[in-house]
């Protein structure tokens, strides 16, 4: 049957007027965070912070907080990278144990030789080349597949990045962007054994970001992420241990709030407000935020990830870069400038991205004709084409 | 013998009576009325009809970029991409093909294959082609769009090839009056147009 929106209209009409509620109060918040913000002391900050336990994501400050930055000049001649990716994940409905990764890619030059090359690199996984993790000093191994495909997939858009930049011209200035963030965010929380967080991170991710790092070394490359429409909350959990919300000298949540229920803590004022609500008040159109060091602990070393907001003019956007890029005051003001310049150009949004997701994406279509494509394969060579009783079932739709 | 030179696209859609090439540059189109040719078994001859521009992706519709910009050259320059991202079709409609060293104007027995290479067909091509007028009435009858303008560019691009301008515009005359037989306001229409 399908979808009953009668019924779910009532629902949703309720949900909206409960939201309209809350979104009158987080307004309210909103005002009294920003004196907050604008009154916070950095150094006071980031003492209690490098002193507390917290239970929350805060970052560390670096020098001021609140300060503004106006966009410097835009190179005129400068090549943008950039890589996506969409996948097909192991489905048992197939008749094929296999997953695709394609990798979308994109590089535009900009300036007196204008030119562009557009990309996609389906990539099929089986079990002749890899549907497993193994362990190299035991038998042990893990399935590929779900979120660890799409880590896999993550460092596949950096390989193909690193790629990118060694065929782009090395004597022009070239930003390296990708989607969403620099952080590993699947590997945490997951309980994956060493071996498989040494294979995505050691050996995967971070191996990527030191072949980036290296190639930055003979050519002006920097690497940034772009974080559309973030809903990231860390500056505001900066703000959760100021003094005058937190009373308490050290922020150890647990030991000092652990027993009070969600809403009657003192911070909990802020529950609500995001990053991108305080710089969306700070920032004047092309200008950038402080830069802030995430704390997250994924043994990233000099890649470890800095981050701030940039208001492009059509939303305030988080660019998260690694550390290498952020103490290199040059390479920072280049991110700034192309960030803003891609976004410009893409209408409120980087087009070296939005170009190699269009690359990247993989329709329903293509999913089904992959599928297709697979058991047509499979019977030419008079293997056996079979499936499940529940895939039959639901292409059947029997009455 | 192909001209790799002239060589400008590729056919991607074919019939019977026509077929549609995609061209390697953007905007890189023979004109309304040119004769260009196909490779394949039965190298076929055709007359672009119709030129199309538009996005590779039919889901994405173009959208205005050009507000800020001094020029639409500018817009180009902007947004290296776009090369990549649009695309240049032309229509043709078949009225003879290749056979040995003859041309023979009759519709080819099979379409050209998909991915034929097209070329534009220079001068010697013209010559060769209009020695004898019976794809006129294969043009007449095929019924694409602005029939008028197609012919009365084709028989342009025609004339201007040939040594003796006036009495091939006399013969064409008189074809076109076998095509269009009692149509005088229509053969007065194409004729002024090409005289133009």
């Amino acid at each position: 049957m399908s979808l009953d929106l009668h019924k779910i209209a009532l629902q949703i009409d309720n949900v909206a007027s409960r939201i309209q509620q809350k979104e009158f109060d987080r307004l309210l918040n909103l005002e009294s965070t920003l004196s907050l913000f604008n009154g916070a002391s950095p150094s006071e900050l980031e003492i209690k912070r490098a002193n507390s336990n917290i239970g929350f994501l805060v970052p560390r400050i670096l020098e001021s907080m609140s300060s503004s930055y106006p966009c410097q000049d835009t190179p005129k001649d400068y090549t943008v990278l950039a890589a996506d990716g969409s996948h097909i994940d192991v489905d048992r409905h197939l008749a094929m144990q296999c997953y695709l990764i394609n990798i979308g890619t994109v590089l535009i030059k900009y300036g007196e030789n204008p030119g562009a090359s557009l990309t996609n690199d389906p990539q099929l996984h089986t079990n002749e080349n890899g549907l497993k993790i193994t362990d190299e000093h035991s038998s042990r191994h893990q399935d590929i597949e779900g979120p660890l495909l799409g880590i896999l997939r993550t460092i596949e858009e950096m390989k193909a990045i690193i790629k990118l930049v060694e065929e782009a011209d090395k004597s022009k200035p070239i930003l390296a962007l990708v989607d969403g963030t620099l952080i590993l965010w699947g590997i945490i929380g997951q309980a994956y054994p060493g071996f498989v967080r040494k294979a995505l991170l050691e050996n995967g991710i971070i191996d990527t970001f030191n072949q980036l790092r290296d190639l930055s070394r003979t050519r002006k490359l920097a690497l940034a992420a772009y974080v559309s429409l973030p809903r990231s909350t860390e500056i505001v959990n900066l703000l959760r241990i100021d003094p005058a919300v937190c009373p308490y000298e050290e922020a150890n949540c647990e030991a000092n709030c652990g027993s009070l229920s969600f809403g009657s803590r003192p911070c909990d004022s802020l529950t609500g407000i995001l990053d991108r609500d305080i710089f969306s008040n700070i920032l004047a159109e092309g200008e950038r935020s402080d830069i802030f060091a995430s704390t997250i602990d994924l043994h990233y070393g000099e890649h470890a990830v800095y981050f701030y907001y940039l208001n492009t003019g059509s939303e305030i956007a988080r660019i998260e870069i690694p550390k290498w890029v952020a103490n290199d005051q040059e390479l920072l003001a280049m991110t700034h400038s192309l960030a803003l310049d891609q976004s410009n150009l893409g209408h409120g949004y980087p087009v070296a991205i939005s170009e190699a997701h269009e690359q990247a994406v993989l329709t329903m279509g293509d999913r089904e004709e992959f599928r297709s494509l697979v058991e047509r394969y499979l019977g030419n060579k008079n293997l056996p084409v079979y499936t499940s009783l529940k895939n039959q079932s639901k292409k059947l739709k029997w009455l | 013998m192909e001209n790799k030179d002239n060589r400008i696209g590729e056919v991607v859609e074919a019939t019977t009576t026509s077929f549609i090439s995609q061209c390697y540059k953007l905007y890189n189109s023979p004109h309304l009325g040119s004769l260009i040719k196909t490779g394949g078994p039965y190298p076929t001859y055709g007359i672009v009809y119709n030129i199309i521009t538009q996005g590779i992706d039919p889901s994405r519709k173009p959208v205005v970029r050009g507000i800020n910009s001094s020029s639409e050259e500018e817009v180009y320059r902007l947004n290296p991409q776009l090369e990549h991202l649009l695309r240049t079709d032309f229509y043709s409609v078949s009225i003879g093909y290749i056979q040995g060293d003859n041309i023979i104007y009759h519709l080819p027995p099979a379409p050209p294959p998909i991915y034929s290479f097209v070329q534009k067909c220079d001068g010697l091509d013209l010559i060769n082609f209009s020695s004898r007028l019976e794809f006129i009435k294969i043009l007449c009858s095929s019924g694409i769009p602005a029939l008028d303008e197609v012919i009365s560019a084709f028989i342009r691009n025609l004339a201007d090839s040939q040594q003796d301008k006036e009495n091939f515009l006399i013969n064409v005359g008189k074809e076109l009056i076998y095509a269009f037989p009692g149509d005088f306001r229509k053969m007065e229409s194409i004729l002024q147009k090409v005289l133009s």
